[in-house]
């Protein structure tokens, strides 16, 4: 579904150079739930910006459906970033002016999606809240909106980055477990977290460090799973 | 999710940008309004003024003597057709309101006392209508036939009420319905009597002839009273144009002097506001960096992004374009009641002003709006997405 191959990335800051990935192969099949874990700093952000299509590597490629993605037009692009993929952030990036039906309506990549939003407001028990703005919300309704906006368009490929890392525990076991049932439901996901709830929903394992992957020995055509 | 809705939400939300923007925009429509419609009214009042002050240009037969002319009348005189044939030539462009004039002292004016008076006779043919240049309001001497306009100095022999009356060249007795008594102060005509042509050449025999053209040279100081000569001397090499240095000057000068100011205050009101607004947007960009690279992880286009930002620009725009015509144009009148005396009651709304204004303000706000666009085009979503802040 899903191939990363020979990627790396490296930042400057002024005359600082940093590698953030380096040499990362790895292949992601449909239906996986992966959990990236790593200390600060060792590129799991950027390895998930690389794959959802927002950073473009240096050197390698990111494989989906047959195609590189980088080497399409930028039209291609943005039509994998609308439907194959779904984001969700720590921070929620909820839009403030939008209420919380209008910020999941942003996310619908087609008019047939705006018909999903009520089932999933009541799956997530947002339904009271949705004509509310995001500063009228708990933290934990609001990444269940941001969770909601980012599958609305039923996306092959849910990317998210620490979704749990400003969540109480009642709040991370509730999101999680609306990730995991979107996993249930064919989707595959890529998930960053240091929360070892995550870990307890993940069918494979990538532990990043320095940019590079540990690669478990005997393992080098998919060197994260366990 | 309606991409225009979002717009209007977000200029709803960040209601002190848009109103700062809003109030730019008003601003500099405004002044350009109000410079534009008071300039034009500007140009009305000059146009009163020197009509007060009489044309200046005048074509007498070449070889006249203008102290003859003014003091004995014994000039050549010319047909009056003349002022048809100028009319209706397609070179002759370099001066308008052309009135065919004929001028004569009459040394024997018995008032209904029995004095005589030496008196001088004016009569005026209608403006002539140029043919091949667009219509313009008639400014030449206005008189109705079988009327006449009574000179100060000439109304203070003629009783109230009563007709003016002259003995023709006929020896017959000439009665004329005093329209006017002019007000003291116009020179010549102080001591004169304006008929319409007309009635004047019926009175003293002299039936389609002329001495004098009266005409407006519009600029005079970029050479066009050289074209003037020129363009009359291709057509009637026997007369020669003269021309009225001070009432030039001041028409000149006035006219220059507004728009020197309207070239100056409106330009420099329009880019300071627009540079204001390039920094308030570019603000605007700044404080929605996090929505903006949500869009694009999302999937949003380029185009998308610059159509958030610029159709906010356009509504602003095209908003306080037509708030600041409003407001400029009450300005104009508010304020031109008090500088303009005889044209105040002119001063209005400049309709045609008002298109440009739709047009114009949405299109230059949308411009100033364009590198904060391009600039929101070219976030990068990754970084802004996973930044604390």
């Amino acid at each position: 579904m899903l191939e990363i191959s020979h990627v790396s990335k490296r930042f400057r800051r002024g005359a600082e150079v940093f590698d953030a990935l380096t040499d990362i192969n790895f292949v992601v099949h449909k239906g996986d739930f992966i959990a990236i874990s790593g200390p600060s700093g060792s590129g799991k952000s950027t390895l998930l910006n690389v794959i959802g299509g927002l950073i473009r590597p240096d050197t390698g490629s990111v494989v989906y459906g047959g195609k590189s993605i980088y080497e399409q037009e930028g039209r291609f692009l943005n039509a994998y970033r609308r439907r194959e993929v779904g984001f969700v952030f720590q921070q929620f990036h909820l839009v403030p002016f939008l209420t919380v039906a209008e910020n999941i309506r942003l996310g619908c990549a087609q008019r047939s999606d705006v018909e999903a939003i009520g089932r999933l407001l009541g799956e997530c028990s947002l339904e009271k809240v949705k004509d509310k703005y995001p500063s009228e919300l708990s933290v934990g309704e609001k990444q269940r909106a941001a969770f909601i906006r980012a599958i609305i368009s039923a996306p092959a490929i849910l990317l998210a980055d620490e979704p749990t890392g400003n969540l109480d525990p009642r709040n991370s076991d509730i999101l999680m477990d609306l990730i995991a049932e979107f996993h249930r439901n064919g989707g595959t996901v890529l998930l960053v977290s240091h929360a070892p709830v995550a870990s307890g929903h993940a069918t494979r394992k990538l532990q990043l460090d320095l940019g590079r992957i540990l690669t478990p020995a005997g393992d080098p055509g998919c060197p994260a799973l366990h | 999710m309606n991409p225009f809705r979002l717009v209007i939400k977000e200029l709803l939300y960040r209601k002190i940008n848009s109103l700062v923007i809003l109030l730019t925009v008003i601003v500099a429509s405004s002044v350009s309004v109000a410079v534009y419609t008071l300039s034009k009214a500007s140009e009305n009042e000059t146009r009163k003024i020197m009509r007060e002050q009489g044309l200046n240009l005048y074509l007498f037969p070449k070889g006249t003597n203008l102290i003859d002319f003014y003091s004995v009348n014994q000039t050549e005189t010319f047909p009056e057709h003349y002022v048809d044939v100028l009319a209706e030539s397609k070179t002759f462009d370099a001066v308008r309101h052309l009135t065919g004039v004929l001028q004569m002292r009459y040394p024997e004016w018995r008032d209904a006392n029995g004095s005589v008076h030496q008196i001088v006779l004016f009569g005026y043919r209608d403006e002539a209508e140029q043919k091949y240049l667009p219509r313009q309001e008639t400014m030449g001497f206005d008189v109705k036939k079988g009327t006449v306009q009574l000179g100060a100095l000439v109304a203070r022999n003629v009783g109230p009420g009563e007709p003016f009356v002259i003995t023709g060249a006929d020896g017959r007795s000439y009665e004329f319905v005093v329209d006017k008594r002019l007000q003291e102060g116009m020179g010549m005509r102080d001591q004169g009597v304006s008929f319409h042509l007309e009635d004047l050449q019926q009175l003293l025999g002299m039936e389609g002839r002329i001495n004098k053209i009266e005409a407006l040279g519009c600029v005079c100081r970029d050479g066009r009273i050289k074209n003037a000569r020129s363009q009359v001397q291709a057509i009637f090499p026997d007369l020669e144009v003269t021309e009225i240095k001070n009432i030039a000057d001041a028409r000149e000068h006035q006219r220059s002097m507004m728009n020197r100011y309207g070239a100056f205050i409106i330009p420099l009101v329009v880019l300071s506001a627009l540079l204001i607004t390039g920094l308030l947007f570019h603000q605007n960009v700044n404080a929605r960096k996090k929505e903006i690279g949500l869009l694009i992880a999302m999937g949003r286009s380029s185009g998308a992004i610059l159509f958030m930002i610029l159709s906010k620009a356009y509504i602003l725009g095209f908003a306080g374009g037509v708030a600041g015509f409003f407001a400029g144009t009450w300005i104009a009148e508010y304020f031109g009641k008090e500088i303009f005396q005889f044209t105040a009651w002119s001063i209005g709304p400049v309709w045609t002003l008002f298109y440009y204004t739709l047009f114009l303000f949405p299109l230059l706000w949308m411009v100033a709006s364009w590198i904060p666009a391009l600039l929101a085009t070219r976030i990068d979503a990754a970084k802004i997405l996973n930044s604390d802040a």
